[in-house]
């Protein structure tokens, strides 16, 4: 819906440089954001996006270059003074103190004062009630954040930027914990703002959104701008091409690989509230997509088959034998992996190098006598960071320095290792960049044709339809149908996520 | 990335030393009177006359009022005396390692000698067999050590100075005997198990009691020389005897605390506390009525005459194997003496 | 510079930074007082710091993994009092050893088990094992100190190896020992994965419980050891010996760069920490300092220790 944008411009980035110590982030990155405007930035993980954003909002200071607020020169000094000068951030990992209620959160450390000095709870209320209404939002200002979806959280994001009035406000990948019907609102929310005169920065790897919603799109890659568009009359070939810096023909190079016999079956597997009775089986060299509705199960359903959380009742079998783990260690011995959807929280230690993290799993093997063979770890990092184009100056550097698909591949490369037989990946491709995620593909089809069994969760359809042999669609615990490769289709996979009776039919 | 990331440590570190130095330095130099040249000290060939002899005073602590008036006599005696004195003293009165630091940090100071009064009886020996090995004089106050390890270990005292504790709790007993009319329930605060000076204050307590009959001690437990904990265990006892009419407490600090707690089950001035040291606190006490006595050591006299015996066992003169100082009963009717 | 050698400073940077704070503070002293820097009270120096880095190179353990572990001192004095009736029932010297050892390391498993199985934190757990340790420590020994030792128990104080006396050897072969476990097993590795991150540690396939059980009871092995250190050191073993060690050991272990978030630490850090105590503590004795200063400037010292650590962290960003 592109609007028309007043050409005036709100900001101004000229020769931005920003330089990590051994690093250089951004190279001389001139940005220019109009008023009212929704603007989108675009490029793969690592391209400085994250850096960029960072500097506008305050959260660093750049090495070099000049920063201009309605044409005069800034220098942010921190968070605060960037929202003092009208500019807000909202983070993909939402900022906001769970147990404080919706208002407290919003007037947070600005709460407006009674002349005796205490915090004058009468105006809290109905500023913020005034602030909900105009957003169109159903959320009383009492309640709890932690009560709050996360859609409903992030709006309450979106009327503490405009309590703050905001007049820049950057989104960095708003969408990717939202349901469809979610994005649609807050679509119709950004929509509404910029009507307000408030500009955008939006940050998405979702490049049908930057369609939907942006005026102009700006790609970045390696520090740099690459381009910037109106969005009117580009095309998603051409946005692609300017992020990877090659052609993409095929999103998803699925090759189909021999399929074995039977690696892993779990039958009637219960586990808490949200796997009630599951029972599936995996064979060699397939790869099975698990979809269904957030909630639906899935990653409790990996979760159990893993040893991760306790089982109720049912059994997981490899091979036959019956290895019902007690625990993620038992799962391992058992020949299993599990790359977990939650990168930083259960997946990587972030003090911890690339190589340290890639051989955790396997180190024990890897000692004698319980002391580590450096040698051997060394060549096991080396040869992942090799087979999965993992781009760090070393194996020795801090992962946390890693983009975050590359953050994703040493995660990956964590199960390769110790020569997993059933690998379960939970949202392999969240939140990284096109590049990264073929590599990923490449990746899944490699060990398939080894004989590995997968087992992909994935709230993305055209992945899942386009990676998977077979596709099992999860609803309320269950597994509520199976399709194969070559019946499924989006709609059949979401009328049976949705509905498994009229799925069925 | 991050590649250089060694800065972490050093700055730490060396702003904490710095900082370390420079309040050390300040203060060292201020208290040093009369800095002495590294070469007078460190050469043998000093002579006598040139040297001002230095001994170390090693206390049980300084956060008793007790201490600090020692330490009060102690520099007193050094000032008169012309003697250059380090007062040393742990955090904690049960730090007995870290006064066996002191005392060897004392010998590398290489002090002319050691005066301590022990924080264990036994455990200060070894510190003491060090000294002798150094050639360095040792004089104990206050609490004496263990004699027959002194002995196995081979550990040579010039001389004990201090209060015959013994016949302190003897007259506390008698005292209190007198003032009960010779019947009545008696508890005792003890002080930390297996000090000598607990164990005679106690022992001669018994010895001063034993001639009333009637008077009997229904409970005897320590509370380490400790007002909270003075508190507590008098708390308790109150709480198991009823009838309790008195209790003695082997120090001022648990006697002073046992007044809390005797004000705190509103039975105030119905029990009488008889407590050891006569402090500043305890006389305060003594004379709003709310304890009945108290025993009066001299702590500034041990730490002078400490002093004074330590000058002349550097000169060579020979010294007594015991010096008492004197122990006194203080109550309402004495106090203004 | 080459890779090699920069990965060496990264890696080491910051024990390196530290001995060179040690160094200062020790030429600091050379300057003040004539009585600092002689061998023979540089070896004093290291004897009295033995006790201490022994008990904090377990407390290291401890801190990597995010715990916390504050029954260390009683702990040790549980063990001293074990070890010395031991030695009073007639026990052979190895054998009174082993049952401190074994005493120190019980008590420390089951701070683990309590952490692990029972779920509590460890704040919790290791506070209430602080009470029930000393209380342990006092019924054994009726309250009273036990002493009068042999000689072979007195050698493990007074006795030397090639010259060094045996606390000072005994520091040596922990703080080795230590290093290289925490450095170059797969055991230092998990200590550091769970400190780090414990569920992607736990879904890596490590087990924690038999990992933080083992720390833990290393923690309580270590004060045993350092118990056997000071026992015969003051050839008297009290109930009441080790009140507030433990917060001496999590002072070095912090002085050493060791976070209580967790994940950071090594041993080597951890011995010069303590080194920076005990040289402080020496100085400011050879120095005459009130010990009311002494106390404030070493607190001082810890505040101060962090502080800069901390503003450097948030510099790095």
């Amino acid at each position: 819906m592109p609007g028309p944008a007043s050409q005036d411009a709100v900001l101004t980035l000229s020769g931005v440089r920003k330089e990590f110590p051994g690093v250089l982030a951004l190279d001389g990155v001139d940005f220019e954001l109009r008023g009212g405007e929704v603007h989108a930035l675009v490029g793969e993980n690592g391209a400085g996006k994250s850096t960029l954003m960072k500097i506008i909002s305050g959260a660093y200071r750049m090495t070099r270059g000049e920063m201009r607020m309605e044409g005069r020169e800034v220098r942010v000094r921190n968070p605060r003074h960037a929202q003092d000068l009208g500019i807000s951030i909202i983070y993909q990992e939402l900022n906001l103190v769970p147990h404080l209620t919706v208002e407290e959160n919003i007037f947070l450390g600005r709460e407006p004062r009674t002349p005796l000095g205490l915090i004058d709870a009468g105006q809290i209320r109905s500023k913020c009630e005034r602030l909900l209404v105009d957003l169109g939002v159903g959320i009383s200002p009492a309640v709890r954040v932690s009560t709050l979806g996360v859609a409903e959280m992030q709006m309450v994001e979106i009327a503490k930027a405009l309590a703050f009035e905001a007049r820049v406000l950057i989104m960095d990948e708003p969408t990717s914990a939202l349901t469809d019907r979610e994005t649609e609102t807050l679509f119709a929310t950004i929509t509404d703002i910029k009507s307000r005169g408030v500009s955008i920065i939006y940050i998405s790897h979702r490049l049908e959104e930057i369609f939907r919603i942006a005026d102009r799109a700006t790609v970045m890659r390696d520090g740099r701008i690459v381009a910037t568009h109106d969005v009117e009359g580009l095309s998603t070939g051409q946005l692609i091409r300017e992020m990877v810096d090659r052609e993409v023909n095929d999103h998803y190079p699925k090759q189909p690989a021999p399929i074995g016999s039977v690696v892993l079956g779990v039958e009637n597997l219960r586990a808490g509230t949200r796997v009630r009775g599951v029972s599936l089986e995996l064979r060699a060299g397939e790869v099975v997509g698990l979809a269904g509705l957030m909630g639906s199960g899935r990653t409790e359903l990996a979760r159990a088959i893993f040893g991760a959380d306790p089982i109720d009742s049912g059994r997981v079998t490899i091979h036959g034998v019956d290895l019902t783990p007690s625990s993620p260690n038992a799962a391992i011995r058992a020949g299993m992996g599990f790359v977990t959807e939650d990168r930083k929280g259960e997946g990587l230690v972030l003090q911890f190098s690339v190589c340290q993290n890639v051989t955790l799993p396997a180190i024990r093997s890897m000692s004698r006598a319980g002391v580590i063979d450096r040698a051997a770890e060394r060549a096991a990092a080396n040869r992942a960071i090799a087979d999965l184009h993992i781009k760090t100056p070393t194996a020795e550097a801090q992962v946390s320095n890693l983009s975050g698909g590359n953050q994703q591949k040493v995660v990956l490369s964590k199960w390769l290792g110790i020569g997993a037989r059933v690998l379960i990946f939970d949202e392999p491709t969240r939140g990284i960049d096109v590049g990264a995620k073929i590599e990923i593909y490449t990746l899944m089809n490699k060990l398939a044709g080894e004989g590995v069994a997968i087992l992909m969760i994935s709230s993305d359809l055209p992945e899942v339809l386009g990676m998977s042999d077979r596709i099992l669609v999860m609803n309320e615990g269950r597994i509520a149908g199976e399709l194969s490769r070559a019946e499924a289709t989006q709609e059949k996979v979401l009328a049976l996520a949705v509905d498994p009776v009229a799925g069925a039919a | 990335m991050r590649r250089l990331n060694f800065s972490r440590f050093p700055f730490a570190a060396l702003l904490a030393i710095c900082a370390a130095c420079a309040l050390t330095g300040g203060l060292g130099a201020c208290n040093r009177e009369d800095p002495v040249e590294p070469g007078a000290t460190f050469g043998d060939g000093a002579s006598p006359a040139a040297h001002r002899p230095t001994i170390a005073f090693i206390m049980k602590t300084l956060n008793n009022p007790f201490f600090v008036d020692m330490e009060v006599g102690a520099r007193e005696a050094a000032e008169r005396l012309g003697v250059e004195l380090i007062v040393q003293a742990p955090e904690r009165e049960l730090d007995i390692e870290r006064q066996m630091q002191m005392v060897e940090n004392m010998i590398q100071r290489k002090v002319d000698a050691i005066v301590i009064t022990p924080n264990g009886s036994a455990e200060i020996i070894p510190a003491i067999v060090k000294a002798n090995a150094a050639g360095i004089p040792v004089l104990i106050v206050d609490t004496r050590i263990d004699a027959e390890a002194a002995r196995e270990a081979g550990a040579m005292t010039v001389t004990f100075i201090g209060s015959d504790n013994h016949e302190g709790g003897r007259i506390a007993g008698e005292f209190l005997a007198g003032r009960l009319g010779d019947r009545g329930e008696v508890a005792v605060l003890e002080g930390i198990p297996g000090h000598e000076t607990a164990d005679a204050r106690l022992g001669g307590f018994k010895e001063g009691i034993a001639e009333a009959s009637a008077v009997r001690i229904v409970a005897s437990q320590p509370a380490n020389w400790e007002r909270d904990q003075g508190f507590n265990v008098a708390q308790n006892m109150l709480q198991a005897h009823p009838d309790l009419n008195a209790i003695f407490a082997a120090n001022d600090m648990m006697a002073l605390g046992a007044i809390e707690a005797i004000s705190a089950a509103g039975k105030s001035r119905q029990i009488l506390v008889v407590g050891f040291d006569a402090t500043d606190d305890a006389r305060e006490a003594i004379g709003a009525g709310r304890m009945l006595g108290s025993v009066a050591q001299y702590p500034a006299a041990m730490g002078s005459v400490g002093v004074e015996k330590a000058l002349e066992a550097v000169n060579g003169a020979a010294i007594d194997e015991e010096i008492g100082t004197k122990v006194e009963m203080i109550h309402e009717a004495n106090l203004a003496d | 510079m080459s890779t090699s050698r920069r990965e060496w400073l990264l890696l080491h940077g910051r024990e390196l930074g530290g001995i060179g704070g040690l160094i200062l503070l020790c030429f600091g002293l050379w300057i003040l007082t004539p009585y600092f820097l002689t061998v023979s009270n540089l070896v004093n120096v290291a004897q009295q710091t033995a006790i201490n880095a022994i008990i904090a190179v377990g407390m290291t353990y401890v801190i990597i993994t995010a715990g916390i572990d504050l029954s260390v001192g009683s702990i040790l004095a549980f063990s001293g009092v074990i070890l010395a009736r031991a030695l009073n029932a007639d026990a052979p010297l190895p054998v009174a050893l082993f049952a401190a050892i074994g005493a120190g390391a019980a008590l420390g498993v089951v701070n683990g088990m309590l952490i692990t199985y029972g779920r509590l934190p460890p704040f919790i757990s290791t506070l209430g094992m602080m009470s029930v340790a000393r209380g342990l420590a006092l019924i054994v020994s009726d309250g009273r100190p036990i002493s009068g030792f042999s000689e072979s128990l007195r050698f493990l104080a007074n006795g030397d190896l090639i010259g060094i006396p045996m606390p000072v050897v005994i520091t040596g072969i922990v703080m080795i020992a230590g290093q290289f476990c925490l450095k170059r097993t797969w055991f230092g590795r998990y200590v550091y994965a769970i400190g780090g991150n414990e569920e992607a540690a736990r879904l890596s396939g490590i087990n924690i419980t038999f990992v933080k059980v083992a720390v833990y009871g290393l923690a309580g092995a270590l004060s045993a050891l350092a118990a056997i250190v000071l026992t015969a050191r003051l050839n008297s073993a009290q109930p009441t010996a080790g009140a507030m060690y433990e917060l001496d050991a999590i002072a070095a272990t912090v002085i050493g760069g060791s976070s209580l978030m967790g994940g950071e630490g090594s041993v080597v850090g951890t011995l010069i920490g303590a080194l920076i105590m005990g040289v402080l503590r020496n100085g400011l004795n050879l120095l005459d300092v009130s010990s009311f200063v002494q106390q404030t400037v070493i607190g001082s010292a810890i505040i101060a220790a962090v502080l800069i650590d901390m503003a450097i962290k948030r510099r790095r960003v």
